[in-house]
């Protein structure tokens, strides 16, 4: 812990700052553009923080009396070599960061004595190589950062001597293959970052030995073909190898890998999928398969029981089980647009489903059952169907329906029993539904989109015929623009990176907010558009 | 805590690529790390060597970022491996528990399940 009082000066080397933790001294000599170790350090500093000065090298004596240093901070300096000999005696040292300067090697006749040594980083340097004796002094350490170096491959020899670590990343290497055995000692590893190498291809037995690991990134390579050597990984909870060039997963791809929480492989040119592929993954939770389009059957997932979001989009699928719900009961978002898909089972027994999405398909009808009992349905997307007709009861149930896309299907009528929580309604290019709407059919509604501008006129939009950008500028209230103003200077910047959440809810306030006054309606009628029906 | 750096010309702090009067750095120079700290209502960017209490770094060929690190976690290693926890929760394997497994007893000083 950082707390404590300012300490008497002679204790303090100037210009760094230090706070007293105890009998130990937290010493803060950090971006003050040092070229050397300050000299007069005092043995009871715990934690030294060098980090973002002009150190090319330290004196081998530098640290020599500092046996109470538990945290050592070099980073951001422009360190190219630090002999075994800086690092000498100091056994309670647990932290030691060296990221962020220009080491080109780890020594290896003279390796760090450092025993207690937990986490190491070493990101950000320009190492090549690893020695084989280059860890022989840390027995203990955990946690390992090589990422971002100019490794070629993976310091096999080296490694062997970390039995103890838990986990590492050797990530923005350059690394181009995985030997077997590679990691053969590291029975405690639980995490592994590969991403962004060059990897690809893989040993058969590279994970041999990886008993305790659970997450494993391998995305961000040039993988050609499915990483089978992961079948020995039994504890394996996150798996990762998105942006790969994997054309295929094979029959029982997962079978050695029952924990399964996350497989992340989208951008991928995936095109054959076995059927067997995603079965017995009792764990996994998210099952996202796009643009294989080889995929003809619905793949079978028996025994993969905890899955809420499955996504199955661009692929060849003409029509879904009728057990889906059956082998998928905690399903809560079900998304299969772009596929050939003309008929729907019931999915009655996805009582937690909150989003459809089956835009893009050859769905021609809605029956009585297809949706019934979805109480949690809050988002539902038919759009780009050939759907002629919907039961008068298919909506009926759906009391928590906020969103209903239609738009571009063949609806002559549209049944609004269980419609009257829509806040959304898209029911543009229905050509022949040309019946008018009553403003108590959608109590809730916000935005809705229709086929004709009349059918807009129930909203009061036919008053006045002004331009659409007219129209948005002139609604905005005093308090509505100076409320705009503050959000946009507030986040022009940063708004495409990562933020707080609560920021972005800041955000849907103001828009919230902004439509609560009015409901957009569309087509806006116009004069060419006019607000008489011209059937009648 | 961050120290200004007056030498710097274009008024940025150091480490900092382009910059903003309102909203601190843009961009970092190669291999930093942005975070955004907060200021009442603002953000500020700022470029780091390692990432605060309670984030990670994430490094990837175009930027680097600092991450929050999961509610349990003083600092960790990625989102799901912890480093250190917080008061009250004990370490064991990069996860943060009220109670240690079998053969281990929990260490306040150290906050992890130790033999």
């Amino acid at each position: 812990e950082q707390e404590g009082v300012s300490v008497p000066d002679n204790q303090c080397p100037l210009p760094c700052q230090c706070d007293e933790d105890g009998i130990l001294l937290l010493v803060d000599c950090s971006e003050l553009g040092l070229s050397t170790v300050p000299s007069n350090l005092s043995p009871l500093t715990s934690y030294l923080d060098l980090s973002m000065n002009n150190l090319t090298e330290i004196q081998p004596n530098a640290f020599h009396n500092l046996h109470f240093l538990g945290e050592l901070r070099l980073s951001g300096n422009h360190l190219r070599h630090i002999p075994g000999a800086v690092f000498q005696d100091l056994y309670n040292l647990q932290v030691l960061m060296l990221q962020n300067n220009q080491l080109e090697r780890l020594p290896s006749e003279d390796p760090w004595d450092l025993p207690n040594l937990l986490s190491l980083r070493l990101d950000a340097n320009l190492i090549s190589d690893v020695p084989e004796r280059a860890f022989l002094g840390m027995r203990s350490l955990r946690h390992l950062w090589l990422d971002d170096n100019v490794l070629t491959d993976i310091p096999v020899a080296a490694l062997n001597n970390l039995g103890s670590l838990q986990a590492m990343t050797l990530a923005l290497n350059r690394i181009t293959h995985i030997p077997d055995y590679a990691f053969r000692n590291l029975s405690n590893l639980v995490v592994l970052h590969l991403h962004n190498n060059l990897i690809r291809t893989l040993g058969q037995n590279c994970f041999e030995g990886l008993h305790s690991l659970e997450t494993l990134e391998l995305n961000y390579n040039d993988l050609q073909e499915f990483p089978v050597a992961i079948r020995m990984l039994a504890k394996l909870q996150e798996l990762g190898f998105h942006n790969n060039n994997i054309k295929g997963i094979p029959e029982r791809a997962f079978e050695g890998n029952p924990l399964l929480q996350t497989i992340h492989f989208y951008e991928n040119p995936i095109q054959f999928v076995g059927r067997s592929a995603f079965q017995f993954l009792p764990k996994l939770h998210t099952l996202s398969l796009n643009g294989a389009t080889e995929i003809r059957d619905f793949p079978d997932l028996t025994g993969t029981t905890s899955l809420e979001i499955l996504s199955l989009t661009r692929a060849g699928l003409s029509g879904l089980p009728q057990n889906l719900c059956l082998q998928l009961p905690n399903l809560r978002v079900l998304e299969l647009s772009h596929n050939l898909i003309k008929e729907l089972p019931s999915f009655r027994h996805c009582s937690s489903l909150q989003e459809i999405g089956l835009q893009h398909n050859l769905i021609r009808q809605i029956e009585r059952n297809t949706f019934q009992q979805l109480t949690s349905l809050r988002s539902l997307d038919l759009s780009w169907n050939r759907i002629e007709l919907i039961h008068p009861d298919a909506f009926s149930s759906l009391q928590s329906l906020v969103k209903l896309d239609l738009t571009d299907n063949w609806l002559s009528q549209l049944p609004l029993a269980g419609l009257n929580s829509l806040t959304h309604l898209k029911l543009k290019g229905n050509m022949d539904l040309s019946s008018s709407f009553r403003e108590e059919d959608f109590p809730s509604i916000r935005v809705i989109e229709m086929p004709y501008a009349y059918q807009c006129c129930v909203y009061g939009a036919c008053n006045s015929y002004k331009s659409a950008s007219q129209w948005e500028m002139e609604h905005l209230t005093d308090e509505e623009e100076d409320l705009q103003k503050r959000a946009l200077a507030l986040f022009p910047i940063h708004a495409d990176n990562n933020y707080d959440t609560d920021l972005e809810e800041f955000q849907l306030e103001i828009e919230e907010s902004k439509l609560q006054t009015s409901i957009q309606c569309s087509p806006v009628p116009g004069p060419f558009k006019p607000c008489d029906s011209l059937f009648d | 805590q961050h120290k200004q750096n007056v030498g710097v010309s274009t008024g940025c702090q150091s480490g900092c690529q382009t910059c903003s009067v309102y909203n601190g750095c843009l961009t970092c120079k190669p291999k930093l790390f942005i975070h955004l700290e907060r200021d009442g209502m603002r953000q500020i960017g700022v470029c780091l060597a390692s990432c605060p209490n309670g984030f990670y770094g994430m490094r990837s060929p175009d930027r680097n970022d600092c991450i929050k690190c999961g509610s349990e976690c003083d600092t960790c290693f990625n989102k799901n491996f912890c480093l250190r926890c917080r008061a009250g929760s004990y370490l064991h394997k990069g996860k943060c528990q009220e109670s240690c497994p079998e053969g281990l007893v929990p260490s306040d000083t150290k906050r992890e399940c130790v033999p």
